[in-house]
């Protein structure tokens, strides 16, 4: 069967039209500032592996066969199920780092408040501490 | 000493909680109190300072965990040599911080010393399910080595070691019997005393209703996570 033909049949243009509109999305909250780009590159490859899939089915046909898969949806399924879960764990891990450093931070700020009001009122006139 | 009183919304019961602190006298020892409100949406920080307090006034409600890290650090930052956490809604009469002095001034220099409600039967009596709880915690904390029958409460004294040690770390979630496996962890000393305690002056339990559950669990796997680091730093 021809790439052509499976684009149709097997509706692989529909995983790469999914891609495509994701993509677009992710760019523009990019070019909004909305995202980081160092935070973004891994949903731009896993974009990328599922659209490469989707445009070249006859590669990834060859693919999912040597894995076992009589069905290239259930192909694309599984791998797009597990590279999201992967996505998801990154997320996990630096949302955790981000957690712990905001109670850092919060802490810190409220030690060094503290320090400049009583900075504040041991500078301050007498006349100022009486009242 | 600092007194590290973690507070949310404890506007009832921090009024009286200071005034029995500004009447402690400890010959030889300086006691400073500091309140640290959790993001209190009440009147928590004005009777703090009305009580002559320090306050240390956190942008954001980090949970009890986040609120005595906070305290514990500027407790180690300014040097002193113990820190006292006595819960904002009143539970823990100041009046008992003596008996956690004396332990902490024993020939085995104890890091860590935890006030225990259930020496005295006939002052305090808890809710089932608390017990419950309190049993499950027991077993779980004498499998990591540590051996206290009251492993939720948070009256407690850290000395010099336990300060710099959480310092650094500090369980954020349900940390009273979590900081006790990390301390243990890192080969801290851990003593129990009898002391009163009060039915709480005001304000509410956060735990209740499924959150008990989640507590339990949460607390149980934290525990073994806790002890099975320690060993593989161990072996290593």
């Amino acid at each position: 069967m021809q790439a052509d033909e499976m684009w149709l049949k097997e509706g692989t243009w529909i995983f790469a039209g999914v891609c495509l509109v994701i993509a677009l999305v992710l760019l523009r909250l990019l070019f909004r500032e909305r995202i980081s780009l160092q935070g973004s590159m891994s949903y731009l490859t896993f974009l990328l592996v599922l659209g490469s899939m989707a445009m070249f089915p006859q590669t990834t046909t060859r693919i999912a066969q040597w894995l076992g898969f009589t069905l290239l949806s259930n192909f694309f399924f599984c791998t797009a199920i597990a590279l999201l879960a992967i996505l998801h764990l990154r997320a996990l891990v630096m949302l955790s780092k981000v957690h712990l450093r905001s109670i850092a931070l919060t802490q810190e700020l409220a030690i060094l408040n503290e320090k400049i009001d009583r900075l504040e009122a041991a500078s301050a006139p007498p006349e100022s501490r009486a009242a | 000493m600092l007194i590290i009183i973690p507070a949310y919304n404890e506007q009832e019961a921090l009024g009286g909680l200071l005034g029995e602190i500004r009447s402690l006298s400890h010959e030889g020892t300086k006691l400073e109190a500091v309140v640290v409100d959790d993001g209190s949406v009440d009147r928590t920080t004005e009777i703090a300072r009305a009580g002559g307090a320090r306050v240390l006034r956190l942008c954001g409600n980090l949970g009890i965990g986040g609120a005595v890290q906070a305290g514990l650090r500027l407790a180690c930052r300014e040097g002193f040599d113990y820190a006292v956490q006595i819960d904002g809604d009143g539970q823990h009469p100041p009046a008992e911080l003596s008996r956690l002095l004396e332990a902490a001034g024993r020939d085995d220099h104890p890091d860590l010393v935890v006030g225990t409600r259930y020496h005295d039967e006939k002052t305090f009596r808890s809710t089932v399910l608390r017990r419950l709880g309190s049993w499950w915690l027991r077993v779980i904390l004498r499998v990591v080595g540590v051996r206290v029958t009251d492993p939720t409460s948070g009256f407690r004294l850290y000395g010099a070691r336990a300060l710099k040690l959480f310092d650094e770390t500090y369980p954020y979630d349900f940390p009273e019997p979590e900081s006790l496996a990390v301390a243990r962890a890192a080969g801290l000393r851990i003593a129990e005393v009898p002391v009163k305690m009060r039915e709480r002056q005001g304000g509410s339990s956060s735990i209740f209703g499924f959150s008990a559950f989640y507590y339990m669990f949460k607390v149980t796997l934290a525990i073994i996570l806790t002890y099975g680091r320690a060993r593989l730093r161990g072996s290593r």
